[in-house]
């Protein structure tokens, strides 16, 4: 009975540890970019906690099962809508990045009920043309979007002024810091969603869709709104990179775009949360760490990937257990030798 | 009139090259289960090396084209032994282990070709004059040569105990291999085939628009778009659907543009997908 009683306060006093180990690790990420002066290394930092927000958006599809190929077609929903917003009808980019992404759900919200019914490979294959399709249509409606030349002095998010200190969005840090905030908020939203009973629910239905259904889950609809959620938050990724870029052309919404969310996602690990977050801090850091080798980086991008898809079927998230299990395995063989 | 014939026959043209493409994917499809995203890579290689064959080596162009699509089916069988083998039928594998492809191959012949369009010599100069529409020879034979090699693969599937084996294959692998059949060996035998007709189609394609490091990714879209219209694993459904496409690529810009073709072929995929998902033809 006591030590029933101790073990709950221990787990209860493991749980808080774990919430405020989460807390320091969040000060931390917000601490880190004071001390970065480049500006170069802040707009990388920047793209990679977009890619960040795309890859665990697209994480939250791919648990049930569903691998989109096409989630950079929604990101450039997003991008576009608000970019069209803010300029035409003078919205705040804060407004207007907000109805990036429910232009995104919308466009997801009138096709997730047809496309859930489509399994596997169909799914990936028609998500994939989708996102194809809606790239080709930003480059072709030249009257709205500008066509392939694009659009450009796209709106920032100006200047506010938060407890009496001006911040001017202009310049890279602000931006870094929004960024942030907007990921650590997708990312809190998202992982909650992981651990709750919807969170559940979507995993049962990867595991055993007809098993799911038979014990009252509406497969349907739980893949019709994860698919949706999923897609907001790309469309609000794609707000504000429109807005923090400044320029925005249909080329860096294309199909590649897409499949490198995918590797992102699928190269750091999709068992866990976290794998997603790694994956796409990683990659998108290599090729800017490769870039010494010129026109041979795309070489280092793709020794890294196959590294890690034949020694790490698991993704990257495996490599402190593969570790420990190789150093076990040496340290046995050296007990053996010495017997 | 004489335009609408003429946009009929370059989509007769584009089609049958798409049909070759996706015959590759198709059989790799069916037997693998995986979708190989880097075929348009080895559909770009094929087109270098049929350049190389032809230019560099001086042979007839059909000639060479033999030769590339002998070399790329060898370079098909070394993916299949070391990379695709072990990614059968998992999706998140092969994505990474083709997208690695894609990145190094392209890498490979932008440094070792140069970033500047090829051009592989015409098969034979000139051009038919048939009711007022001008149909170039390298057009014509291109769709003869595709004609020619889809008959020869279906008598070769239905005729032969190999082709026999892939079929058997492709409906169920445990019973294939209950049944006797070498599945590594039929897995090795359908990417070479795939490579090979994708090198046919490089090289057809690269006497008619050029040799870019870059060809390849259109060509992929294009034959994932024909596999999925006619249904994955059927071989007559990628003939239609390749006949469709290449009809719409080759009439829709009559009226307006490229672009706006490949906008109404794609979402005449999504529509299809989310009607029928199996494809005209497919099964399963």
């Amino acid at each position: 009975m006591n030590d029933e009683k101790s073990e709950a306060g221990e787990l209860g006093r493991m749980k808080l540890n774990k919430h405020w180990g989460y807390l320091f690790l969040i000060l931390i990420i917000f601490i880190i970019p004071v001390f970065i002066k480049s500006e170069y290394y802040l707009h990388i930092l920047i793209l990679s906690v977009i890619n960040i927000i795309l890859t665990c958006s697209l994480r939250a599809i791919a648990v049930t099962g569903q691998v989109s190929i096409g989630h950079a077609g929604f990101k450039c929903i997003g991008a576009y809508t608000s970019t069209l917003i803010a300029m035409r009808l003078g919205f705040s980019p804060y407004l207007s990045m907000l109805i990036g992404g429910l232009a995104a759900l919308m466009v997801a919200g009138i096709i997730a009920y047809p496309i859930t019914r489509v399994r596997t490979v169909y799914f990936s294959m028609l998500t994939m043309f989708l996102g194809i399709v809606v790239t080709l249509v930003t480059s072709e409606w030249r009257s709205l979007t500008g066509g392939t030349t694009g659009i450009i002095n796209i709106p920032s998010f100006g200047t506010t002024t938060v407890f009496g200190i001006g911040i001017d969005f202009n310049n890279k840090l602000p931006n870094l810091y929004l960024a942030l905030i907007l990921m650590v908020v997708v990312l809190i939203f998202l992982y909650s969603l992981d651990r709750s009973y919807i969170g559940m629910t979507l995993k049962a239905i990867s595991q055993d869709e007809s098993l799911a259904a038979s014990i009252g889950i509406n497969v349907a609809r739980s893949k019709a709104i994860i698919f949706c959620m999923g897609c907001f938050i790309a469309g609000l990724a794609g707000g504000f990179y429109a807005h923090y870029w400044g320029i925005l052309n249909p080329d860096s919404f294309g199909l590649f775009h897409s499949i490198y969310l995918l590797i992102y996602m699928i190269v750091g690990g999709t068992d866990r949360f976290i794998g997603a977050v790694i994956g796409a801090f990683v990659l998108t850091l290599l090729p800017e760490v490769s870039r010494v080798f010129q026109e041979y980086q795309p070489l280092v991008f793709v020794a890294v990937l196959y590294l890690v898809v034949f020694l790490l079927p698991k993704g990257m998230i495996d490599l402190p257990h593969q570790m420990r299990f190789l150093l076990r395995m040496v340290y046995q063989d050296r007990v053996k030798r010495n017997a | 009139m004489e335009t609408v014939w003429q946009g009929i026959f370059n989509g007769l043209v584009m089609g049958w090259i798409y049909i070759l493409v996706a015959l590759g994917l198709t059989i790799v499809f069916s037997i693998m289960r995986i979708v190989q995203f880097a075929h348009g890579e080895i559909y770009m290689l094929g087109a270098y090396c049929t350049y190389w064959f032809s230019v560099v080596f001086g042979l007839n162009v059909f000639v060479a084209l033999f030769f590339s699509a002998i070399v790329m089916s060898l370079v098909g069988i070394i993916l299949e032994k070391f990379l695709f083998s072990r990614f059968r039928g998992q999706i998140d594998g092969s994505i990474i282990v083709a997208i690695g492809l894609i990145l190094l191959l392209q890498t490979i012949a932008a440094i070792g070709f140069g970033t500047q369009d090829k051009w592989i010599p015409t098969t034979i100069p000139g051009s038919l004059n048939i009711w007022n529409i001008k149909i170039p020879w390298e057009r014509a034979l291109s769709v003869i040569t595709g004609i020619i090699l889809v008959f020869i693969l279906f008598l070769f599937i239905r005729g032969t105990k190999m082709g026999q084996a892939m079929i058997a294959t492709s409906q169920d692998i445990e019973a294939a291999t209950l049944q006797g059949i070498d599945v590594n060996r039929v897995s090795m035998m359908s990417m070479a085939i795939g490579c090979a007709l994708a090198a046919i189609a490089g090289g057809l394609m690269g006497a008619i628009f050029g040799v870019q490091p870059v060809m390849g990714s259109y060509a992929m879209e294009k034959g994932i778009a024909v596999i999925i219209l006619g249904g994955l694993g059927s071989i007559w459904g990628a003939v239609i659907g390749g006949l469709l496409l290449g009809l719409i690529d080759g009439l829709v810009p009559l009226g307006s543009n490229t672009t706006v073709a490949s906008i109404i072929g794609f979402t005449i995929i999504v529509l299809i997908l989310i009607i029928k998902p199996q494809g005209f033809l497919g099964h399963e």
